[in-house]
């Protein structure tokens, strides 16, 4: 700067201070950020500390027992979780991006029906999740008779993650720019070849993180089992699609209304088990998306 | 003039001074977005191993028309055509062409270069993979660089990611990966807009190289381009109709040489020197 600002120089670039604006702007930004920091961070100590006497092997070797809190475990409900999501991905996934697929680049935007179904998706990942609950009870397990079992609530999470899966796979496609699709189709490429040999393979790191954020979302439900009438206390592992399991938020909900102070340990306990496996999924998101990031 | 002072139109190109062998007939064509006709009565032909260039004032339809050459129109929702476009004796728009068939024998090169996120040898290789072309890919992809003259810049870093060459090597790359498909057009909206003067004349050059073997058409909207490097011009203009409308029209269509010292057609001569557009 020293150099361009010769004594008699017209050109002013010395800094005439920031407006006070700006650093007003700055400060709310920071301070938000950091009172849902300093949340998260309270939470996380607050329950560590309140688990920490039960975080030994004996919390995943064992089954849940409502009765000696000393050597119970949660086997059973990290099991079921694992089931659960598992076969959520299974279904929500190939189902969720087929859909939003046929949306972003075959789906007519001008015919009502579409608009229709466009409207709908959006309202749907916003129903609360118990209503899900309601559902999976009418339909699945009670008028197709799948009972309380893991197919029953894998399916239930499944039509809860769908509208979030479709949205952010939607907008992963979208995000494609349009010069790659003709690029590939002036070389005479069908559409479906170039929907799945540039458009998907450039959407995937977001495909991919969206649909991991739904799912994280998913573990953590516990409203739609409860409405499904869960059994409150199983104690053995799923062994297929057809047992019937528990999750770790019912098993933790559970925990927590007994009235011994051991069971509440226990409970902060499970919490940590659940937000580790959340934190695995998240990182598992992020390492994805920077790992495939594509720049235009 | 011994001429009569007409614009040379239709069946009748043939018959001016070094005469065309015709790869497309274009005869009356007007071309539609929805209600809306961009482009108005259209008739030329392009002329097989050489480079029609089309030049003219924004917005007067030249992509519009360039893009119905190989059906890229099809797929703007409501667009569509009236009037024919022979490629050799076939109806381009005929009821049983597959416009993907169109788009393998009829390359295109877009304005922005746009190659795909992934290395230069998937990039040129992806063009013959998808239309099933079963040749050593090694060989075809080394002939498309070559060809396009980018090979020699290139061949030491195939896989790198195409998205890290220059803009002026990507516009090539773009130009290569048409190649490979060995197309008999190559049909090129405003290739060097986005390049510097160095790497438009590089890409100038390779025209005159490929001229050989392709028939080029081209979108300028510099007229020393079209004048440089083209055998043709069509000059395209926009017209308001009595209802208020704007339409592309084409006003001449002739021999580069002629439209760059003897244009028959005032709005031409207007255009071409500066006084218009
Ligand atoms: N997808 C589209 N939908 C509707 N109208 C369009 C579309 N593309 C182009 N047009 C209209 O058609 C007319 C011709 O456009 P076109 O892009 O062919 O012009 P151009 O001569 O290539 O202009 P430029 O030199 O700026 O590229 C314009 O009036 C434009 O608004
Ligand atoms: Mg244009």
């Amino acid at each position: 700067m020293a150099v361009l600002s010769t004594p008699k120089s017209a050109v002013q670039l010395a800094s005439k201070g920031r407006p006070l604006k700006e650093h007003l702007f700055r400060i709310a930004l920071l301070s938000s950020l950091a009172i849902a920091l300093i949340f998260l961070g309270m939470l996380l100590i607050y329950t560590l500390e309140e688990g920490w006497g039960r975080l030994n092997p004996m919390l995943w070797e064992n089954m849940p027992s409502i009765r000696r809190p000393e050597t119970a475990g949660i086997q059973s409900g990290i099991f079921g979780t694992l089931w659960i999501i598992s076969l959520t991905a299974l279904m929500a996934l190939p189902t969720g991006i087929l859909a939003a697929i046929y949306l972003e680049e075959y789906a007519d935007r001008g015919r009502w029906y579409n608009k229709i179904i466009e409207l709908n998706i959006s309202n749907l990942a916003a129903v609360p999740s118990i209503v899900y609950g309601i559902l999976g009870l009418g339909i699945i397990a009670r008028w197709l008779q799948f009972g309380f079992t893991v197919m029953t609530g894998a399916i239930t999470i499944s039509l809860l993650v769908l509208p979030i899966v479709i949205i952010s796979a939607r907008e992963a496609i979208r995000a494609v720019p349009p010069s790659i699709r003709e690029g590939s189709l002036a070389l005479g490429a069908t559409q479906w070849q170039t929907i799945w040999r540039q458009v998907l393979p450039a959407s995937i790191p977001g495909i991919a993180t969206g649909s991991i954020l739904a799912l994280s979302r998913a573990i953590g439900e516990a409203a739609p089992f409860l409405m499904l009438g869960a059994a409150t206390l199983v104690r053995f592992n799923p062994e297929g699609v057809w047992s019937s399991f528990t999750v770790l938020p019912l098993q933790i909900y559970n925990f927590i209304s007994q009235s011994r102070e051991e069971f509440h340990v226990l409970a902060a306990a499970a919490i940590v088990v659940l937000l580790a496996i959340l934190l695995v999924m998240n990182s598992v998101a992020i390492w994805l998306r920077n790992r495939y990031q594509k720049r235009w | 003039m011994s001429q009569p002072n007409v614009t040379i139109r239709g069946p009748e190109v043939p018959n001016t001074p070094g005469s065309l062998d015709p790869v497309f007939t274009v005869e009356d064509l007007s071309v539609f977005y929805g209600d809306y006709e961009a482009v108005r009565n259209v008739d030329m032909m392009i002329g097989r191993r050489e480079i029609t260039a089309m030049i003219g004032p924004s917005g007067c339809g030249k992509s519009t028309v360039l893009r119905c050459f190989n059906r890229m129109n099809d797929l703007i929702p409501g667009a569509h055509i009236k009037g024919k476009i022979l490629y050799h004796d076939e109806n381009l728009y005929g009821d049983h062409v597959d416009p993907i068939e169109v788009r393998r024998r009829i390359g295109m090169v877009f304005q922005k270069p746009n190659p795909f996120p992934k290395s230069i040898y998937e990039n040129v290789a992806y063009g013959p993979k998808v239309n099933g072309i079963k040749r050593n890919m090694d060989t075809v992809v080394e002939e498309a660089l070559t060809k396009a003259a980018l090979w020699d810049e290139v061949k030491d870093k195939l896989k790198q990611n195409a998205l890290s060459l220059s803009g002026g090597q990507q516009q090539r790359l773009c130009i290569a990966r048409a190649i490979a498909v060995k197309p008999e057009v190559i049909l090129m909206d405003e290739p060097c807009s986005a390049l510097d003067p160095i790497a438009t004349t590089k890409i100038e050059d390779l025209m005159q190289e490929l001229r050989q073997e392709y028939t080029i058409l081209i979108v300028t909207h510099n007229m020393q381009q079209a004048a440089r490097v083209s055998d043709r011009t069509a000059f395209f203009t926009a017209e308001v109709d009595d209802a208020g409308v704007r339409h592309g029209r084409l006003v001449e269509f002739d021999q580069t040489t002629r439209i760059f010292t003897k244009p028959s057609d005032k709005r031409t001569e207007d255009y071409i020197t500066g006084r218009f557009g």
